[in-house]
């Protein structure tokens, strides 16, 4: 988990990641926080019938890591301004996955101290299966 | 997908008057409640640690009325069997299947246990496009904006793309 970062402190080509876990309790949580019931979250047996080779992560589960990411670095005093993500392709479940961040831009607009950041979820072999953006506001 | 689906979806080249009116109608209003149970279990999943999303002392100290929100939780509609919603304009699809493409998310202002909000979807653009994986596929880009009841401030909105094949 990154630490909450300050304007001052951060520098444009920086960089944060964390791992989450997705095991199946997990998705079975998720899908109770999120109402999103369907099977290929977490019936084995669904998902084989339905031609994938395990559970797959919800969509929008890695979005909300994205989220979580940005939230951290943002810390108590900052704030997510918006973030942004594309599901590009399936994460299989029990499999850890790295949520990241990287400081693309660091200004100054409205009297907010800001920082533009590419976001993403890596997948073990280096492949990022949902790339995005985000901007948050850091305390000066 | 049977013959018969395949057949169906061969038809389909362009866009009906129908899914083209139903581009830039607002959804009828939906609420969603926003529960101490619901912020902590959406919390536990995505793994949040700071207390303001689990404690209530944690998050009085801070001078919130209740535990806050994580970004990008807004709550889970009011389940009511006996009554139905239409969340988004409808129209009738020949695309049987369905996935997630994407979410963007705008927060606005803090959202606490204990607040009802509203939230109003517009579908903001439609195509059916070729895909090399299903032949055609239709893409849906919704919006989504939140308003609290009770002080009528917009607290969050939201962009969701959907990918029917």
């Amino acid at each position: 988990m990154p630490a909450a970062q300050t304007w001052d402190s951060v520098s444009e080509g920086q960089e944060f990641e964390t791992v989450e876990a997705s095991d199946s309790q997990r998705l079975v949580i998720w899908a109770a926080a999120s109402g999103d019931f369907y099977q290929i979250h977490y019936d084995d047996n669904f998902a084989k019938n339905n031609k994938l080779p395990d559970i797959i992560v919800h969509g929008a589960l890695k979005g909300m890591w994205v989220g979580k990411l940005l939230d951290e670095i943002a810390g108590d005093d900052g704030w997510v301004k918006q973030w942004d993500v594309s599901y590009r392709g399936m994460d299989i479940a029990r499999e850890d996955v790295t949520i990241f961040g990287k400081i693309t831009k660091k200004y100054e607009q409205g009297g907010e101290h800001l920082v533009d950041l590419e976001v993403g979820v890596r997948r073990k072999d280096g492949s990022v299966s949902t790339p995005g953006t985000g901007t948050v506001r850091l305390k000066k | 997908m049977t013959m018969e689906e395949e057949a169906d979806l061969a038809e389909v080249m362009e866009l009906t008057p129908e899914m083209k009116a139903a581009v830039g109608k607002p959804g009828e209003p939906t609420l969603y409640e926003v529960t101490s149970l619901g912020i902590r279990t959406f919390a536990r999943a995505v793994g949040y640690k700071n207390p303001v999303y689990f404690d209530d002392d944690a998050a009085k100290a801070k001078g919130f009325p209740a535990i806050q929100a994580p970004p990008g939780y807004l709550g889970m509609p009011v389940w009511n069997p006996n009554k139905t919603t239409a969340r988004q304009a409808s129209f009738e699809s020949p695309f049987k299947r369905n996935l997630n493409g994407g979410t963007a998310v705008e927060p606005l202002e803090r959202v606490f246990a204990g607040d009802v909000l509203e939230a109003v979807t517009t579908l903001t653009s439609l195509e059916i496009v070729p895909s090399a994986a299903f032949g055609q596929m239709m893409i849906r880009v919704s919006e989504t904006v939140y308003t609290r009841k009770s002080d009528r401030k917009v607290v969050a909105k939201t962009r969701g793309t959907g990918l029917s094949y």
